[in-house]
């Protein structure tokens, strides 16, 4: 689903983002990408969704070359993807629904699709019941669902979340971490960074370390830090 | 498609809302702008008309010396006489104007300055002239070359010499409000530029979340391009109405005017082929303002 083959990365100025780098994510599957900050999480996360370009390497997301990809193709590419951030990044004056329908309705879906998908998966994350509240009235675990709901209303193939747990406390990110597993189950592949060393431990799943751009350790089944 | 079209249209209305004074210092430039283009349009058309009927319809004259001598005079009239006869000879017909005759046009000229006329004490120092209908205003120039310097001529007043005046006092006038219209369009077009900067970081965020979620750049920039183009097209509504009423101004005076400046008409359909070409150029205005204020944002 996801492949990178030797991708590196620098910014002007600065020292390499990301050294070298060759990852193969399959479909379906649930990957933490840790390291301390600085390490090219968010690099990584940014060249899958064509926010940039590497400098040297391809990157194939659902079997296409992103980096060669035509510029008016590139939201297209995106659909297949949904993104979730620390900052949640919901738009304050509009409530749930309609934060979650914006996302439909500027990729140009028809009414009734909109109106049968946002109840669907405002349902999925429980927050049924709070789709006329503005993010503002939400509790921060409660608007980072929304944020799910609104990366995840258009079915993507791909979750990416950057630091998704970041801004809650351990008991809201729990449920975060349940909720990003189920969407997991259907079959979509996840793709998160994290600082996070308790949710790491607890899941259980694949772990590819970065440190100063470059891979230091690709496990499956792995914990936060070795020996840990 | 329907709920696309309704999408656009909401979200244009509401940023115009939003940025409600530069919308309004936007839409107000555009229709001074191209209310003083369409303004020099259509006065020089009624000036076109003018020039076109004087062209055609006045007469040259030839003004003698005050002191010219008789015999001066009489070898002009003769050989404006020999011009009247033959095919190829370019006098129609020819009037003299004695030193009384002069007076009498004196005085019809300046009628309304009777102070000017009772302080020239001696109509001697007139001077006589004869007044010449050409056969067509191919013959002017041609008659004036055979004239000008001879013995007792103080001077050929052709058609063409103060039309000529007139012409180049108009396409400078028409220079100079061009020019300043060029400057108006030119603010109002940065005007637009800016209200479409100012409307896109004012919605950065949607924009952001846009892009994530894979909207195109086109369905992301026509909001903004309507917002430009309604302005644009606004202002150009605004000084449409205007050029129609600088139109009918324009035409009561010139009906209550003599004789001499009934040829300066200007027609309704005059002002209505300009005000459809005011209207084209806001729109534009409009669409490039916009484009200008989208570049940067070009990339994805």
């Amino acid at each position: 689903m996801i492949r990178l083959e030797s991708v590196s990365k620098t910014y002007k100025g600065s020292v390499s983002a990301l050294r070298d780098v060759s990852v193969d994510i399959a479909k379906g599957e649930f990957v933490f990408l840790v390291g301390p900050s600085g390490s090219g999480k968010s690099t990584f996360l940014r060249l899958l969704l064509r926010e940039e370009l590497p400098d040297e390497g391809r990157i194939l997301v659902a079997g296409r070359d992103v980096n060669k990809l035509a510029h008016w193709k590139i939201p297209y590419v995106r659909r297949n993807m949904g993104c979730v951030f620390q900052d949640f990044k919901l738009l304050p004056n509009k409530n749930v629904y309609e934060n979650v329908a914006f996302a439909l309705q500027v990729i140009g879906r028809p009414n009734h699709v909109i109106e049968s998908q946002v109840p669907q998966v405002l349902d999925l994350v429980g927050l049924a019941k709070k789709s006329d509240h503005k993010p503002d009235e939400l509790s921060g675990g409660e608007q980072q669902r929304v944020s799910i709901a609104r990366a995840f209303v258009n079915r993507p193939l791909i979750l990416l979340a950057d630091e998704p747990t970041g801004n809650l406390d351990p008991a809201t990110s729990v449920g975060i971490m349940r909720l990003l597993d189920r969407i997991n189950r259907t079959g979509t592949t996840i793709v998160m960074a994290t600082h996070d060393e308790g949710i790491v431990n607890a899941m259980r799943r694949r772990v590819i370390e970065l440190d100063r751009g470059a891979v230091m350790r690709d496990q499956e089944r792995g914990v936060y830090g070795i020996g840990s | 498609m329907f709920s696309k079209f309704g999408y656009f249209a909401r979200e244009t209305a509401t940023s115009l809302r939003r940025n409600l004074l530069m919308t309004i210092a936007g839409v107000l430039t555009v229709t001074v702008s191209l209310f003083l283009f369409g303004g020099v349009l259509l006065l020089s058309t009624m000036v076109d008309h003018g020039v076109a009927r004087w062209q055609g319809d006045v007469d040259m004259q030839i003004y003698m010396q005050p002191d010219a001598t008789d015999s001066q005079i009489e070898d002009i009239r003769l050989a404006l006489d020999q011009l009247t006869q033959g095919d190829l000879a370019g006098v129609a017909s020819f009037t003299f104007l004695d030193k009384p005759a002069a007076f009498e046009e004196f005085k019809e000229l300046f009628a309304n300055q009777p102070q000017f006329i009772s302080s020239l004490s001696d109509p001697e120092k007139l001077p006589t002239s004869f007044k010449i209908v050409p056969k067509g205003a191919a013959f002017t120039e041609e008659l004036r070359l055979s004239f000008e310097g001879r013995p007792g001529i103080l001077r050929v007043l052709t058609p063409d010499s103060s039309v000529r005046f007139l012409i180049k006092l108009r396409s400078n006038v028409r220079l100079l409000f061009f020019a300043i219209a060029a400057v108006l369009l030119a603010s109002s077009l940065f005007l637009i530029v800016n209200t479409i900067r100012l409307a896109i970081f004012a919605r950065r965020r949607e924009i952001q979340v846009m892009k994530l979620v894979g909207a195109t750049n086109w369905f992301i920039r026509i909001p903004f391009m309507l917002e430009g183009l309604v302005e644009g097209a606004l202002g150009a509504l605004l000084a449409f109405f205007g050029i129609i009423g600088l139109q009918k101004v324009l035409a009561s005076q010139v009906a209550d005017a003599n004789d001499l400046f009934s040829a300066f008409y200007v027609t309704t359909g005059d002002a209505l082929s300009i005000g459809w070409s005011v209207l084209a150029l806001g729109a534009v205005i409009g669409m490039v303002g916009s484009a200008i204020g989208l570049r940067r944002f070009l990339e994805v």
